[in-house]
């Protein structure tokens, strides 16, 4: 029964931070990715070196050409992991054809990787025991404290990383007495063969109030954004073989998008939408990922309700900041480093204050000359990546205070569930949205 | 019938510099040695550039003009000299490229 009680949507101050992954001004005058590399290493090795001070006050900082056999030292420089199941072009072309692989690994990992430290002047081995080389990843810029040895490999006694960023303190305003959720979604492979549509509208139903009564509107009235990480859509791409489309054939192809429009629309209409490009969208392949053309989404774009974001997106809503990705970077870990859990793997990004350390080794990046996006300034308060095969969640606390929830975005398509994030708490829930009938 | 040209008449001859070889080598030399004005300050400019781009603090010098590597030094605290950024304003023409542009 209409009972005539208007509810209204919770509002939150919002402002997009995505310029400094921007790529329109960039000029690629034909530039290796030394550059990027220089700047990491230049720009965390600041960070560093007041650490060091603290941490070790009496032991000399040396470059590794000025290194001395049997003096202990503090050496500051990028890791650089040898792999022996790493994938290299080169290998592609000196193989035989005929051997044809019969399985393609996922993980890259084994006993024998060992870790190489380098930084302007040269590189040398690093030892230590064997758990070492699998935390780590290519790319890291760490200091390490030891001595050499007498066949010219650094002995390592211990590491310091660059540790969490330094976080803005959450103004206690009065904003933060009513409740409000952020709705994180991803892999929502529209378009795709196990994709089941029905699941996606009764999430729609319910983000937009259509679903429910007072109760569960009331609920969805406290949503103040929708941010898609990624993975919206499930093209066909096997059509696209080269030969030319007919006009049916083009339009079997971009069906998805125009489901896609159609979806966003709909969220566009009843609440900010912030959408991320994703391993398979249409969108660039390297990180940082542009935004999606808004030529794409006709409908959505027509309402300025609707962001298109790049990926890795950050933003600030009610002073929080809030800092995610696709998945891209994690995955990338995942096949070259060990640990328990997904989680673990966002920890350490953070801690090592890079969101990206693969990237450009074995993750495309743009050859930035005179900057490093991924490097992370500030700590942010929500750290989320999408695409991620369950949800997890934990609430991560630095030492000078600061306070990060991270969160594992599940696929949408495999779990059907979609994320909640308080706002006033900084708790994580879990949506799930179930179209089978029969339920245990 | 054309007047018979022969090569003497289409390249003239000119003198032999053989007569007195040892002579002139020793001359030739002290020239060689004697550069103009200009061109010494061409090298000094040049020396100083190419002792910017291989400077190792202020990162790789290739595949950035030297221009923006000086700015990009600048930007991260690096403090590159002043003398450096005028010699390429008032010298090089404003921006160069690096030594190794073109070449590798």
């Amino acid at each position: 029964m209409d009972t005539g009680v208007v509810l209204s949507r919770k509002q939150a101050d919002y402002i997009c931070r995505d310029e400094r992954y921007c790529l329109s001004m960039q000029r690629y005058k034909g530039q290796q990715y030394s550059q990027l590399y220089f700047f990491r290493l230049h720009t965390i090795r600041q960070n560093l070196l007041s650490r060091i001070q603290e941490r070790w006050p009496s032991l000399p900082v040396c470059k590794i050409l000025g290194l001395e056999e049997g003096q202990l030292c503090v050496v500051v420089g990028t890791l650089y992991k040898q792999m022996q199941l790493k994938p290299s072009i080169l290998e592609e072309y000196s193989k035989e054809r005929s051997v044809v692989p019969l399985a393609t690994p996922s993980k890259f990992t084994h006993n024998d990787d060992y870790l190489i430290m380098e930084d302007e002047s040269g590189r040398v081995k690093l030892i230590r025991d064997a758990n070492l080389p699998s935390f780590y990843v290519t790319g890291v810029v760490v200091a390490v404290c030891g001595k050499e040895e007498k066949d010219g490999e650094f002995f390592v006694q211990e590491i310091l990383e660059p540790g969490l960023p330094p976080q803005i303190p959450l103004r206690s305003a009065v904003s933060f007495d009513e409740e409000k959720f952020v709705v994180f979604a991803s892999g929502l492979k529209i378009g795709g063969e196990s994709t089941n549509p029905l699941e996606l509208q009764l999430l729609l139903d319910h983000l937009t109030g259509h679903l429910g009564e007072e109760e569960e509107q009331s609920l969805s009235s406290q949503i103040v954004r929708v941010v898609i990480a990624g993975g919206s859509v499930d093209l066909q791409t096997s059509l696209s073989n080269g030969q030319p489309l007919s006009g049916k054939e083009q339009t079997k192809l971009v069906e998805p998008i125009r489901e896609l429009d159609l979806v966003l629309t709909q969220l566009a209409a009843a609440m900010p939408v912030d959408i991320m490009p994703g391993p398979n969208d249409p969108a660039n392949y390297s990180l940082p990922q542009q935004p999606l053309h808004r030529c794409l989404f006709p409908g959505a774009s027509l309402y300025n309700t609707f962001v298109s974001a790049t990926n890795p997106h950050q933003f600030e809503l009610d002073g929080a900041l809030f800092l995610g990705t696709s998945g891209q970077n994690i995955e990338d870990l995942e096949k070259y480093s060990e640990a328990e859990e997904r989680l673990d793997f966002m920890e350490r990004t953070l801690v090592w204050r890079h969101l990206a350390p693969t990237a450009p080794d074995t993750l495309g990046c743009y050859p930035f000359t005179d900057r490093d996006p991924f490097i992370l300034e500030m700590c942010p308060h929500v750290y989320f990546c999408g695409n991620q095969p369950s949800y997890a969640s934990r609430l991560l606390k630095g030492p000078s205070g600061q306070q990060v929830r991270l969160i594992c975005i599940p696929s949408f398509q495999e779990t059907s569930s979609v994320v909640l994030v308080s706002l006033k708490t900084w708790d994580s829930h879990i949506l799930t949205f179930s179209a089978n009938s029969f339920q245990p | 019938m054309a007047t018979v040209r022969t090569v003497d008449s289409v390249f003239p001859k000119r003198k032999k510099a053989n007569s007195a070889s040892a002579a002139v080598d020793k001359s030739r030399c002290s020239l060689v040695l004697e550069k103009s004005k200009e061109a010494q300050d061409d090298d000094d400019v040049e020396e100083i550039l190419r002792q910017f781009d291989m400077n190792l603090a202020y990162g790789p010098c290739l595949g950035l003009s030297r221009l923006a590597r000086w700015e990009r030094a600048r930007g991260i605290g690096l403090n590159p000299s002043q003398h450096v950024k005028d010699v390429l304003e008032l010298c090089a023409g404003g921006d160069s490229e690096c030594l190794w542009e073109g070449r590798v």
